[in-house]
């Protein structure tokens, strides 16, 4: 048998049949491209969340989060309160060996910040010095604050350069006055850019106070709401979590298997939350465009019978003059997987590119996971010999003087 | 060459009664004869041509071709018989429908180990006089001309022995003449030539008559 004759003749024959052949082919481009769409549409939103939180926790590091709890007496709607505290950390840092430094952490949402008739509405944080190092994020401009402020709960300010844009425009705000609410700051510095974190938030429009003086003067309390801790090695995470959470519910007076009041969040818990969380574009959107190859895979079984029943006098003729029915039957399924790959790489390209224009309007970044190529080229294939194999063993079953006739 | 000894061939569909298309035949037909095989329609003339070119299998009998029992080989065999030292002409030619003579003619070829397609295609449509078209469809060229192909397709693969069934029945007189020129001028050149017809005028051309009636075979 000619192999590379018969392939030429397979793409003859699926030339001069256009129509059958469209319609063969465009069910699998359907179904490849939405395939192709869903999934990279996932996998792009699973890598971005994923990026901003390694970018915000690091493999070394975890965050201590406290319970948020209301007190009794107070209203429903105020502030509530925490029972982290700077001296649980402390106790932490000396007593868990694997862990190296801390940054506690208090948050004030919505206030304003304002410097001369220009004003903006922000989160203010309350940080350490550690800061600098535990989130990785010194200043561009400016200095970061020192120990002698913290410790002296001075008003100084490191400000975002968002922030820096919207209340100085191209000025220089270093040293300039600005208020947070009615205590009047310093800006001591401008810091480095970071985007947007793993909750949405824009973090250049942040601006950092130390923690002592959030603490003293604009909260009036001796609690914080989180904390980030690095650790020395990354491999010792489980052991650490355990040492911290020993440390905190003796100092807490909590028993083991009591209500806690704080939680630990570590680089795996995350990316088990972010797969999760992701499921729906990673898994579930895919697996409906796979009920869509399906049917392009049942209108190819359909199109292939038509085909092989307007074909009968032609496979006998085949047979006369010397074909094996093994010869029919390469040839029919030589015919179906062209089809189907063909139909598989404009479904995957035109998918990539729907992806592209998606990742315009989204901001994600446009790339081409492996698997893709697999879904393109292996995966129509598949199906079209699949549904291919019955119509074209029917073909090579023929009896010549029955076909012929 | 060719020898059947009490072939049979019955086709049964179920429940109804069997028809007995050949009874228990006999015949020798030797290299280089034009046999025309020649009887009314329903005789069984063309379960004759289905068994001796190997589209079929007697049900009862055998038959030898070359000396080989072909009962014995299997499909396979028969195919790459069928391949290599048979062509078949029919009387409704039989071309693939949009493509091209040339394209038509290699066919066979395409099933065989040659690799030389497109020479050896020209040069079949050479020996039928079509080297003008082969770039035409078959639906493009009169029926004279789509049996020269059809002719020219069972001459490519350089066959022994050749099997026309009603070649000239869907012609009109002076293209079923040429045909029956071409089939004359491949004889003498040495082919076998085997030729099913009910037509007394064109069993004439042949060297040998073998009439059949009712699935018996008499000689002429």
């Amino acid at each position: 048998m000619n192999k590379k004759e018969i392939f030429k003749g397979s793409l003859r024959i699926l030339r001069r049949n256009k129509m059958r052949t469209f319609f063969m082919v465009l069910g699998i481009i359907i179904g490849i491209a939405s395939l192709s769409l869903t999934f990279t549409i996932g996998k792009g939103f699973q890598k971005q969340i994923s990026e901003r939180a390694k970018k915000y926790l690091g493999s070394n590091g975890l965050i201590i989060r406290a319970e948020k709890m209301k007190l009794d007496g107070k209203p429903v709607n105020s502030d509530l309160i925490s029972t982290l505290t700077i001296e649980d950390l402390k106790a932490v840092a000396s007593e868990v060996p694997s862990v190296s430094m801390f940054d506690p952490v208090q948050f004030l949402s919505n206030r304003e910040v304002i410097s001369g008739n220009r004003n903006v509405s922000t989160t203010i944080k309350g940080s350490s010095v550690n800061g600098q190092f535990v989130w990785n994020r010194g200043v561009i401009k400016g200095e970061y604050f020192n120990e002698g402020e913290e410790l002296n709960a001075s008003r100084v300010a490191l400000i975002g350069s968002g922030i820096a844009v919207t209340l100085f425009g191209t000025s220089d705000p270093i040293g300039a006055q600005i208020r947070i609410g009615d205590v009047p700051f310093v800006v001591k510095g401008v810091l480095e850019p970071k985007g947007v974190d793993p909750h949405g938030n824009d973090l250049d429009l942040d601006v950092v106070v130390p923690i002592t003086t959030m603490m003293k003067r604009m909260m009036n309390v001796d609690y914080i709401i989180m904390a980030k801790i690095i650790l020395n090695d990354e491999n010792r995470m489980d052991e650490a979590v355990s040492g911290i959470t020993a440390v905190l519910n003796e100092r807490h007076h909590l028993t083991e298997n009591g209500k806690s009041d704080f939680s630990i969040i570590t680089p795996t818990f995350v990316k088990e939350k972010i797969k999760e969380m992701t499921k729906v574009f990673s898994v579930f959107l895919p697996s409906i465009s796979l009920i869509a190859l399906l049917a392009a895979g049942i209108v190819i079984i359909v199109l292939m019978f038509m085909s092989v029943n307007e074909r009968i006098s032609e496979i006998g003729l085949r047979k006369a003059v010397g074909a094996r029915s093994k010869d029919v039957l390469f040839q029919f399924m030589t015919e179906v997987s062209i089809t189907s790959l063909i139909g598989g790489i404009i479904g995957m390209t035109f998918g990539l590119a729907c992806f592209k224009v998606f990742g315009l309007f989204m901001n994600f970044p446009f790339y081409v996971p492996w698997q893709i190529l697999v879904f393109g080229v292996l995966l129509p294939v598949l199906v079209g010999i699949a549904a291919g194999i019955i119509p074209a063993r029917k073909a090579a079953r023929y009896n010549p003087v029955e076909a012929l006739r | 060459m060719i020898q059947l000894k009490n072939v049979s061939r019955t086709y049964s569909n179920n429940g109804q009664k069997p028809v007995h298309a050949l009874k228990s035949v006999n015949l020798v037909i030797s290299k280089g004869e034009f046999v025309a095989i020649v009887g009314p329609s329903g005789s069984g003339k063309s379960s004759m041509m289905n068994i001796l070119g190997m589209l079929d299998r007697p049900s009862e009998g055998e038959y030898y071709f070359e000396n080989k029992e072909v009962n014995s080989l299997s499909e396979d065999e028969l195919a790459s018989i069928r391949n290599k030292k048979i062509g078949f002409v029919f009387q409704k030619f039989h071309l693939l429908p949009k493509t091209t003579a040339l394209e038509n003619v290699e066919l066979p070829l395409l099933y065989s180990e040659r690799r030389n397609i497109r020479e050896l295609a020209m040069e079949a449509l050479k020996q039928v006089g079509l080297t003008d078209r082969v770039a035409h469809h078959a639906n493009e060229l009169s029926g004279g001309q789509q049996q020269r192909v059809a002719i020219a397709r069972a001459l490519v693969n350089e066959p022994d022995i050749i099997f026309a069934d009603e070649p000239t029945g869907n012609l009109d007189f002076a293209s079923g003449q040429e045909i029956i020129n071409i089939f004359q001028t491949l004889n003498k050149a040495g082919k076998t030539i085997i030729l099913i017809t009910h037509d007394q005028t064109v069993a004439a051309c042949a060297k040998r008559t073998i009439r059949i009636h009712d699935g018996n075979v008499s000689e002429d």
